[in-house]
């Protein structure tokens, strides 16, 4: 009898964790928000999304009035937290931060696009940078890209990963200069890093965060970021446009909810998110993290995912 | 030295000592319960741990795993139980002790044994980092596919006697590994549609259910679990100047042989235990001893399977390859956190490798301290009813498991694996060539066709360490099946030669 309750216990948590997820209510505009809110993070707790989730989060709590608890539903690269947000009801209780996987992932199998949300505005952008190992011959972009033109190919780039963002990056450079590099992809950021540290690759595309602590360790040269312009925490590098190669990519952050949200609710937490995201404690978080902090409107922002879901279509295409 | 300071330093917050005296506490705590394992209360914690910093998590999870190998010893001791499974060769001695009523010094010179060892393999963890940091930059695809290459022989060392059971679990956690989105090309393997498996099995889950309720599971079948009495009477806690000066040759070989075992990849504190209890046989002029309550068995064991934990973390860092199974978990966390293990982490956070080797020492010393203390409280424990004790570990085991990732998809597969490991255990196939070949396979794959990418095959036969380490692993398995043919047919020879010879003693005794 007794093993059967400990068998009951162990079904009876089953349950419970299941029960927890239904009950929704019809918003109504004018009171919202009447509870407190839940923020999906795709990403586990402690990473770079988390931080910027959990940042915007505090400043919403204090404009809305309503606690907001941050949930990580981690897995599938994105792929599980985005899906549990679009099936989350629209009530704006349920707010999620949308990462650019929003736009990638639809084109990789999943069943993921942009029009599946309300976006209330983009926060941040986290720009790609191409960096050698400090004992390369190759001194800048040009140099690299007249290498890669002579031997189409052979030129190895390291990536945090199949699918992810630095690959297609390096696919979308590739593409705009009119050669072909070797995407060489690893498992993480840091350890594709350190393949450049290291010399066993040629190249590396990453995020200005991890290319800018080996290059202040003088372990790597970075010789171009794929931002519209500099960069405030590399003054020194210049842009790819800057060297003849127009193409801007990268990591990017939107704030979201499931499509659908009623108009009132909408205008009230696109207002906050935009308050949010230019608050300086936020600006400062983002910046020290090597991004970029942004605050545009609910329509340019929908606008630009749209146009990076077809851009993406192109590169997977 | 600047590192140095840093890193200690770090240490010096009420919330790092906290950490350190939470962790000492549940690891005693584990290691004393029979059936919970180092590698499952580590497991367990790092759920929680996950949302909390870095160094903070660390301290909680180190200091459990150091902890429990002083905890498990006084079951294995006392009621002649490994509490995990790095205290079997405690048994040898320790049991035989305590039915001789001496169990007191049997408990306190193990309790300083595994300090000894723990402070070793501490010292080699720090003195080798830098070293080791320049040899780890060495260590490129081709190496690094070499390195998991000789990790995976260990599944032919962990198996034991059951050879071919083991490499056919082997072979279910490789096949296992290969489910996920494709390391190089990004498409999705075996996924079946579930967004939860793109990025492969929850291993965590697998380990959980693997262990801990299969274990559970068997207990509440069988009921077979040993209900022999404690030993009541303890003798003297204290070994007296001969006693102790006894000691030092069998610590002395225990901590170079845990350290040794434990740099190796994917071989813990159970297997460094008994090697070192061999070793010590061997150099010991009283062998006869060993196995009927021998202090220099007990010593040599229990200082062996402690140094083994400053190898396998030495392993983890430098190398980003789980020195064992409580590491793999381990690694899995300081993944999440953004650490990563590997080459460039001695060279880019040497203050980080020193932090964590401040928190081991001052874990030793703590659980050291503890195991003192607290050694007759702790024997109570044991005491506790299994209806409880099972309650406890399953309600631990789904909450633990739904925490790391929010996923009732987790608690499934963990559940799953449970029914799994109870079937294979009923049927003798051993469950950790399984978590070898979960961890172990995907790394092998990615790095073997990450080699492919840079530059072919040649990659691999033109890296001196790459064909060493492949060299080294084909002689790891084959070398104890030739030298035990040729002895069995000398040993043929002899018989049928000189039948009038005398037996060897000491080979004739086993």
């Amino acid at each position: 009898m007794l093993r059967l309750a400990a068998l009951a216990v162990a079904g009876t948590l089953v349950v419970t964790g299941c029960a927890n997820r239904g009950g929704s209510e019809t918003a109504s505009g004018a009171n919202y928000p009447e509870k407190d809110l839940t923020l999906i993070v795709h990403a586990a707790a402690g990473g770079g999304s988390d931080l910027t989730a959990r940042t915007l989060a505090k400043e919403l709590e204090s404009d809305l009035g309503r606690s907001i608890v941050v949930e990580n539903r981690t897995g599938g690269g994105g792929r599980v937290g985005l899906t549990y947000l679009k099936d989350r009801p629209a009530d704006g209780y349920s707010i999620g931060f949308i990462p650019v996987e929003v736009a990638m992932l639809g084109h990789q199998g999943a069943d993921i696009k942009p029009d599946q949300y309300t976006i209330l505005g983009q926060v941040m952008n986290a720009p790609a940078t191409l960096s050698v190992p400090t004992n390369s011959p190759y001194q800048t972009l040009d140099d690299l890209l007249a290498a890669a033109r002579k031997d189409p190919g052979t030129i190895t780039v390291s990536n945090s990963g199949a699918g992810a963002i630095w690959e297609a990056a390096t696919l979308a450079l590739g593409e705009a200069a009119g050669v072909t590099f070797k995407p060489v992809p690893y498992d993480g950021g840091a350890p594709a890093v350190a393949a450049g540290v290291s010399g066993e690759v040629q190249a590396v595309m990453a995020g200005v965060s991890e290319s800018a602590a080996a290059a202040g360790n003088n372990q790597l040269r970075i010789l171009a970021v794929l931002a519209p312009e500099r960069v405030s925490s590399l003054p020194d590098v210049p842009t790819g446009k800057e060297q003849g190669v127009d193409v801007v990519i990268g990591g990017w952050g939107l704030m979201g909810a499931p499509a659908g949200l009623p108009d009132e609710v909408k205008q009230r937490l696109a207002e906050a998110v935009n308050k949010a995201a230019s608050s300086q404690a936020f600006k400062d978080v983002m910046t020290k993290a090597g991004n970029t902090p942004l605050a545009t409107s609910p329509d340019e922002a929908t606008q630009f995912t749209q146009s990076e879901y077809d851009r993406f279509g192109q590169i997977y295409g | 030295m600047n590192a140095l300071f840093e890193g200690f330093g770090a240490l010096l917050s009420l919330q790092m000592l906290l950490c350190i005296a939470i962790g000492a506490g549940i690891g005693m705590l584990v290691g004393a319960f029979p059936g919970i394992t180092a590698t499952m209360a580590v497991a367990l914690a790092s759920a929680f741990t996950l949302t909390m910093d870095p160094l903070p998590g660390l301290a909680v999870l180190l200091t459990i795993l150091i902890a429990a190998q002083f905890g498990d010893r006084v079951p294995a001791i006392l009621i002649n139980t490994p509490g995990t499974p790095a205290s079997i060769a405690t048994t040898f001695d320790g049991y035989a002790m305590a039915k001789q009523g001496k169990a007191g010094i049997a408990l306190t010179a193990s309790a300083f044994a595994s300090a000894a060892g723990g402070f070793v393999g501490i010292g080699v963890l720090m003195v080798a980092a830098i070293p080791l940091s320049t040899l780890a930059m060495r260590f490129g695809s081709p190496e690094m596919f070499a390195l998991v290459i000789f990790g995976l022989t260990m599944m032919v060392e962990v198996s034991g006697k059951q050879l071919v059971k083991g490499l056919i679990a082997g072979l279910f956690g490789l096949a296992l590994g290969t489910i996920g989105r494709d390391p190089m090309d990004g498409s999705d393997r075996f996924t079946f549609g579930i967004p939860q498996l793109v990025e492969g099995v929850p291993f965590i889950a697998v380990i959980i259910g693997l262990f801990g309720i299969a274990e559970v599971f068997s207990q509440m079948i069988s009921r077979t679990r040993g209900q022999q009495k404690p030993i009541t009477s303890f003798g003297r806690w204290w070994p007296n100047k001969q006693e102790n000066k006894q000691l030092i040759k069998p610590v002395a070989v225990g901590s170079a042989v845990g350290t040794v075992v434990g740099v190796l990849p994917a071989v813990g504190g159970d297997i460094g235990g008994i090697v070192a209890w061999n070793q010590a046989k061997r150099l010991s002029k009283q062998p006869e001893k060993f196995g009927k309550g021998s202090l220099e068995g007990l010593t040599a064991a229990d200082s062996s399977s402690n140094a083994g934990v400053g190898g396998s973390v030495l392993t983890t860092l430098a190398l980003g390859v789980p020195g064992d199974s409580v590491m793999a978990v381990m690694l899995g966390s300081m993944i999440i956190w953004g650490i990563q293990p590997g080459p460039g982490l001695f060279s880019s956070q040497p203050d980080l490798v020193y932090s964590i080797a401040g928190i081991m020492l001052v874990a030793t010393v703590l659980a050291l301290g503890l195991s003192l203390l607290r050694m007759r409280g702790v024997a109570k424990l044991l005491e506790l009813p299994d209806r409880f004790l099972w309650t406890v570990i399953l309600a631990f085991c789904v909450v633990g498991t739904y925490a790391v990732n929010n996923a009732i998809f987790d608690v499934g597969v963990m559940l799953l694996f449970g029914v799994l490991g109870l079937l294979l255990r009923r049927y003798g196939f051993p469950a950790g060539p399984i978590v070898l070949g979960l961890i172990l396979g995907p790394l092998a794959e990615r790095n073997f066709r990450r080699s492919m990418e840079l530059g072919g095959l040649e990659t691999i036969y033109t890296s001196p360490i790459a064909v060493g380490l492949i060299v080294l692993g084909v002689l790891a398995v084959a070398v104890p099946r030739i030298r035990a043919r040729r002895k069995a047919r000398r040993q043929e020879a002899d018989d049928s030669d000189t039948p009038t010879d005398p037996p060897v003693p000491v080979e004739a005794s086993r």
